[in-house]
């Protein structure tokens, strides 16, 4: 299962790559003379409603898609990591006061508040990768929490206590190593979050216009007639696309999650 | 914000500009952030929300109310049934653990949690309403006709809601049956079901009667956890359906930088989230009588 995961992510990250020397044509540059036009040996997914090649969008798509997937994934991580780490630690006061700022993050319907957000800060790649983020550390913080706080007891921790390591040292020395895999399992499944959330926001008009990414391509297609001119193409592909890559990410988390997520792992 | 609320409501070049000044002056966005703030807090202590600024002039609560029915009604329906579906689908890939079957079920659990549900959305609406009309292309219900009975009014809505209802049936189904499948297994590890299939009293009792009564309790506390979220909740459902809820409403209201609206959305949100949590928690303790509080 993992495996097949593990292929479709490699190909889609060839293709983002390769995009600019494989695709036919170039995306940003419109035919006229064939609008709307059904899949054929020329345009090998047909054209939007500018003439752009479908096929030739959606190679470039790949690259903004998975960018932003990676990157708000990797910073929405270490937040919770730090966060998961810290307020595990230490426990305490500390540990009451972020689970309840945890609590609230959770609470808030993300959806609302990304768009919020977005609409506030205004549009481009680093502003929804900030959002993405922002909101995404929750799940991550609290996971690391639980695996901290039970680390803790170790006894290779009390050894080091013993020998006079700082608390920095335990925690990112002999602590962070052992929870890798895990925070290794939830940052795939971060990518997964944060690629869906790009393309709704994307899908609302709130993405990068300056880019294509396979929620923008869906949102023109909204507003541009596609459902009017019937061009089921420009619907099906884009969406097509995220859901492979989705999946990709999904496959190889699970898969990842049943070898070193321990309670998943201790019940089979 | 960027753009202010009156913006939006006199853009017209028309509009004489001593209007956009009056509108400023009777929505208080000319006095301080901090009296704004005391303003909006007196006038909610006495269960005033506020006027709408992009629907002026109504009232915020009374058209928070007005949707939520909407919201609700396709919420409530979507979970039900994708409950109901991903239970099934669950146990029998739980009882038929490791076969063809299962890997199915199992890829099409993940499938579906990892599309996104605008999408589903529009293919549906491609495929149901614009290539074959069977169904509407969008809106809660059919526009300037009176119904003769709320019956008709009824089925009329439900038509409408159908579509979008599916679409998050379908994105729904995923979850629930993955974390059924996934606890039916651990449950039927247990001892108790060996007992029961010793006793002999059938498969498909073991299955439902006792098995998966014990499974479902996540995926019944999932379900509460996932109406909390009514409110915005179906935000893309509701947009590519053009569906009058709160979702929606949510996100025109960004678009017009309808503050007061947007502040009784999130207090609504707050206060519906905050329930439901209290209720899964409730229900927990009820379902599960181990937990005591």
């Amino acid at each position: 299962m993992g495996l097949i995961g593990l292929t479709i992510i490699s190909t889609f990250m060839v293709i983002a790559i390769v995009a600019p020397y494989v695709a036919p044509y170039n995306p940003f540059v419109s035919d006229a003379s064939a609008l709307y036009a059904p899949p054929s040996m020329q345009h090998f997914l047909g054209t939007n409603d500018a003439g752009e090649d479908v096929f030739s969008e959606l190679l470039y798509a790949a690259k903004i898609s998975l960018i932003v997937g990676f990157t708000a994934a990797f910073v929405s991580t270490c937040l919770g990591l730090l966060v998961g780490m810290l307020s595990g630690y230490y426990g305490g006061k500390l540990d009451a006061v972020v689970m309840r700022v945890t609590d609230i993050f959770l609470t808030l319907p993300t959806i609302v508040l990304l768009i919020v957000l977005v609409a506030y800060i205004g549009p481009g790649l680093q502003n929804i990768i900030f959002a993405i983020s922002i909101l995404g550390w929750t799940g991550t913080a609290r996971s690391i929490r639980s695996q901290v706080m039970s680390m803790k007891e170790r006894p290779y921790v009390e050894a080091s206590h013993a020998i006079g390591a700082s608390n920095f040292t335990i925690m990112f020395g002999e602590i962070l190593p052992n929870i890798m895999p895990l925070v290794l399992a939830n940052g795939i499944l971060a990518v997964v979050g944060a690629i869906l959330s790009e393309a709704g926001l994307s899908f609302l008009g709130l993405g990068d216009p300056t880019q294509k990414s396979w929620g923008e391509m869906l949102y023109y297609a909204e507003t541009r007639g596609a459902f009017i001119n019937g061009a089921w193409w420009w619907i099906a592909a884009p969406g097509i696309c995220i859901v492979l890559v989705a999946l990709g990410f999904t496959l190889v988390g699970q898969a990842l999650d049943e070898v070193f997520n321990p309670r998943v792992r201790t019940m089979r | 914000m960027p753009g202010d609320p009156t913006l939006f409501l006199v853009s017209d070049v028309r509009v004489a500009p001593q209007v956009r000044q009056t509108l400023l002056r009777e929505f208080g966005l000319n006095l301080p952030v901090w009296q704004q703030f005391v303003a909006y807090l007196t006038n909610l202590s006495q269960g005033n929300l506020g006027v709408s600024f992009s629907l002026y002039p109504q009232p915020v609560l009374s058209v928070l109310l007005q949707r939520l029915p909407w919201s609700v009604a396709l919420l409530v329906v979507s979970q039900l049934f994708s409950a109901a579906i991903g239970i099934v689908l669950g146990v029998i890939a739980a009882w038929k653990s490791g076969s063809k079957i299962d890997t199915s079920i199992l890829s099409f659990s993940l499938a579906t949690t990892s599309t996104p549900v605008f999408w589903i959305g529009m293919l549906l609406l491609l495929l149901f309403a614009f290539d074959l009309p069977l169904f509407p292309l969008g809106g809660g219900i059919t526009p300037g006709v009176i119904f003769p009975s709320t019956l008709a009014f009824l089925a009329d809505a439900l038509w409408h809601m159908t579509l979008p209802a599916l679409a998050l049936t379908i994105i729904y189904i995923g979850s629930s049956s993955f974390i059924m499948r996934n606890t039916m297994i651990d449950v039927l590890g247990e001892d108790f079901v060996l007992l029961a299939e010793a006793k002999g009293i059938g498969e498909r009792a073991v299955k439902f009667g006792h098995a998966a009564r014990n499974a479902m309790l996540p995926v019944v506390t999932g379900i509460t956890l996932n109406l909390g979220y009514v409110v915005g909740g179906a935000v893309f459902t509701e947009t590519v359906f053009d569906y009058p809820g709160v979702g929606r409403l949510i996100y025109d209201a960004v678009i017009a930088r309808d503050y007061p609206l947007l502040q009784g959305a999130f207090l609504f949100i707050a206060i519906t989230v905050i329930l439901a949590n209290l209720a899964a928690d409730v229900m927990y303790a009820f379902l599960d009588p181990r937990i005591k509080y």
